[in-house]
């Protein structure tokens, strides 16, 4: 089970002070398969996605990506990183504390007296300098600042363990229930926002403009284009996309998404606020995503969509999990009709 | 045109605006009493610290109270570097290269701790480093000279020869094209990949992440970059002056005129913030002067009465201008990307 699944949630659950939104729910996701997250409103579902993406940390439980953990691990060189920016702390807090006395030794001493500059001896006369200030002057520096180095380097990297652009960064993409597109930037531009993790342009090639930079930027271009093709905005592409109607705005977080070329794309509700006609086209993209080989999640309130198009359903409801199966076997299942339309009053 | 869809060295407003800059010396030479071109390289200064300042709160969204503190870190570093009282002396290019690597260099030391803080919070931090590096210079006389500044310091060379402030229309032209080439370098950051990502970092935070950018990176260069270029405008100065002037030469004020610049120019267009800085340092130092002399020659401005002198308005009308931007075109008297908001 666990080889074929794309995304394992083991036992996630999520705690906020007193209230448990997400409680002990199991989720696997077979690979290429189209997997649906369904539930009453306040169910947890996006909340689970939350977990999942890194937006939250589950406060128990772990989730796999291909079956490992997406976490920053404390490689070596990490660990190499945190040691050197301690020695650069420390370094600088020493030369900084007192760095009118190193300048005098360093440089006013010598530049008196001496032309054309002794080089050499000034380094030496900094040196002998920054090391030659005792406890207080040279020790006591040079310890606060390797310890500064090291404990902001090392509480910023736990922090940053498990963010979304860390699980982004293994294969996981996502649309959010409440649009969240870059409004003010262009169609194309939000698909190429989308494609960052696949792009390789430094700061100096993109600030000199170098050919390196300009072919990318053409070729990331060119393929946002034919994404925007692929969710049928292509002859939008240059408006801004805080202009656009609402159901487009959904296909445009999709093409975003599909951008990253994810393993696995999770879709918020991407059919709320479409009229029939969009939605039908969405069933037809969502099939069409499928069978590029992506792998997907949709949490959906459409029942038509849920059991037109999903392999397996999953149900939540009160943060906890009561069903799995096919659509048939989910219609059928009174747990769930009872989630949905309360329970039959006898007598 | 709309952004990204076609790539030039320069829009065609920024092309009028450096065609404009271009025609001053023209000017002086029409009206030899004027002598606009040597105070216009002050405008040209402040539109590089500002274009610098564009790239943090215009492009990346943060706001930064501090740009005074990377222009006096530059001038002084120009000073140090070029002074003859100082055995570097590696002249006016150097000098203003390795002004901005400095730059760039604090801009980083101090972002990399402090890049997380929120909103405010940064703002203060960079409130606060600008003046701790103002006391910082002032304290430290061995090295800076405290108040009395370093100078003289060496003018832009030209072919290898110094320039003078006998022919300002050369120096100015000189000027002129760094702030060309640095109109250049911002243009093909704001097209580049560096360039969506600090856009998507200011738009949404949360979803720039879910694609996988770490908006702390972006950030930290958006700062660094700004920084370089406050630092570069900051050597600039400096070479104007032929001092670094006093520390307090780059107090809070010039943070919040650079400030002004970039919101009354139109935040996050390169063009606005060129207006910008015409508009405001051209003011304050151009046309209020200029209306001073006009007055004194005149013979109403009195040298005792402060109400008459027109100088003494420059508050008074930069307050005004803020207001009457806000109330009327709170995107600044250039939008940007015209385009995308049709």
């Amino acid at each position: 089970m666990t080889e074929a699944s794309l995304i394992s949630v083991r036992g996630v659950t999520m705690r906020f002070g007193g209230l448990t939104a997400v409680k002990d729910v199991s989720v696997e996701v077979p690979r290429g398969a189209i997997t649906a997250v369904i539930g009453p409103n306040g169910a947890g579902k996006t909340t689970l996605f939350n977990a999942i993406t890194g937006v939250y940390e589950p406060t128990e439980g772990s989730v796999l990506v291909s079956g490992r953990d997406p976490r920053r691990q404390l490689t070596p060189s990490v660990v190499a990183g945190t040691v050197l920016t301690g020695i650069a702390t420390a370094l600088f807090l020493a030369a900084l504390v007192r760095i009118e006395a190193h300048w005098t030794a360093a440089v006013l001493d010598l530049h008196e007296y001496q032309k054309p500059f002794p080089w050499g001896k000034s380094a030496g006369a900094f040196l002998s300098s920054l090391f030659g200030g005792g406890l207080a002057g040279t020790v006591l520096p040079l310890v606060v600042g390797f310890a500064l180095g090291v404990a902001g380097r090392l509480v910023i990297w736990s922090r940053t363990r498990r963010t979304p652009d860390v699980v982004a960064g293994s294969g996981v993409a996502r649309t959010f229930q409440n649009i969240r597109l870059f409004p003010e930037l262009s169609l194309v531009e939000n698909v190429t926002v989308g494609m960052d993790r696949r792009l390789r342009t430094g700061f100096l090639p993109a600030l000199l403009a170098l050919p390196s930079a300009l072919a990318e930027r053409g070729s990331a271009r060119a393929e946002a284009l034919k994404l925007l093709e692929f969710v049928g905005l292509a002859d939008k592409s240059e408006e801004a996309a805080g202009n656009l109607p609402y159901g487009h705005q959904r296909r445009l977080e999709i093409a975003r998404a599909l951008a990253s070329r994810p393993d696995v794309i999770l879709l918020d509700e991407p059919a709320a606020g479409m009229n029939p006609t969009e939605t039908v086209d969405l069933m037809r993209l969502i099939r069409a995503i499928r069978d590029q080989g992506t792998t997907v999640v949709l949490i959906e309130h459409h029942m038509r969509v849920v059991m037109g198009i999903s392999d397996r359903i999953h149900v939540l409801q009160y943060g906890e999990k009561i069903a799995e199966g096919t659509p048939a076997e989910i219609r059928s299942n009174p747990r769930c009709i009872e989630a949905y339309l309360g329970k039959e009053e006898l007598g | 045109m709309a952004r990204s869809a076609r790539f030039s060295v320069f829009s065609r407003g920024q092309l009028a605006v450096l065609a404009l800059l271009a025609a001053t010396p023209l000017l002086d030479l029409a009206f030899p009493s004027l002598q606009l071109s040597a105070p216009m390289r002050t405008v040209i200064v402040y539109a590089i610290v500002a274009l610098g300042l564009n790239i943090v709160v215009g492009w990346t969204g943060l706001l930064n109270l501090g740009m005074a503190a990377f222009m006096a870190i530059g001038a002084y570093a120009f000073g140090i570097l070029t002074s003859e009282i100082y055995p570097f002396q590696v002249g006016f290019w150097w000098g203003i290269l390795l002004a901005a690597l400095i730059g760039a260099f604090a801009g980083w030391l101090l972002g990399a701790p402090t890049l997380r803080l929120r909103g405010d919070y940064l703002a203060i931090v960079t409130l606060g480093f600008g003046e701790i590096v103002q006391d910082g210079l002032k304290n430290l006389p061995a090295i800076t000279k405290g108040t009395e500044g370093i100078n003289p310091l060496p003018a832009p060379t030209l072919l290898m020869t110094e320039l003078s402030g006998e022919t300002p229309a050369r120096w100015f032209f000189v000027y002129l094209a760094i702030l060309a080439a640095v109109i250049f370098l911002c243009r093909n950051l704001e097209f580049s990949r560096l360039g969506r990502q600090w856009f998507a970092v200011r738009e949404d935070e949360l979803a720039a992440r879910c694609m996988a950018i770490e908006p702390d990176k972006a950030k930290l260069k958006a700062f660094a970059t700004g920084a370089a270029l406050a630092a570069m405008a900051g050597g600039l100065y400096a070479s104007l002056l032929s001092s670094t002037g006093e520390p307090s030469t780059y107090d809070f004020q010039v943070s919040i005129l650079a400030l002004c610049i970039v919101i009354v120019g139109g935040i996050g267009s390169i063009t606005g913030v060129l207006v910008g800085a015409i508009v405001m340092v051209g003011l304050n130092n151009v046309l209020l002067p200029l209306a001073t002399q006009s007055l004194q020659r005149a013979g109403i401005g009195s040298t005792g009465n402060v109400l008459s002198s027109p100088d003494n308005y420059k508050y008074l009308l930069f307050g005004l201008a803020l207001v009457l931007m806000m109330r009327f075109r709170p995107d600044g008297l250039v939008h940007s990307r015209k385009a995308v908001r049709r």
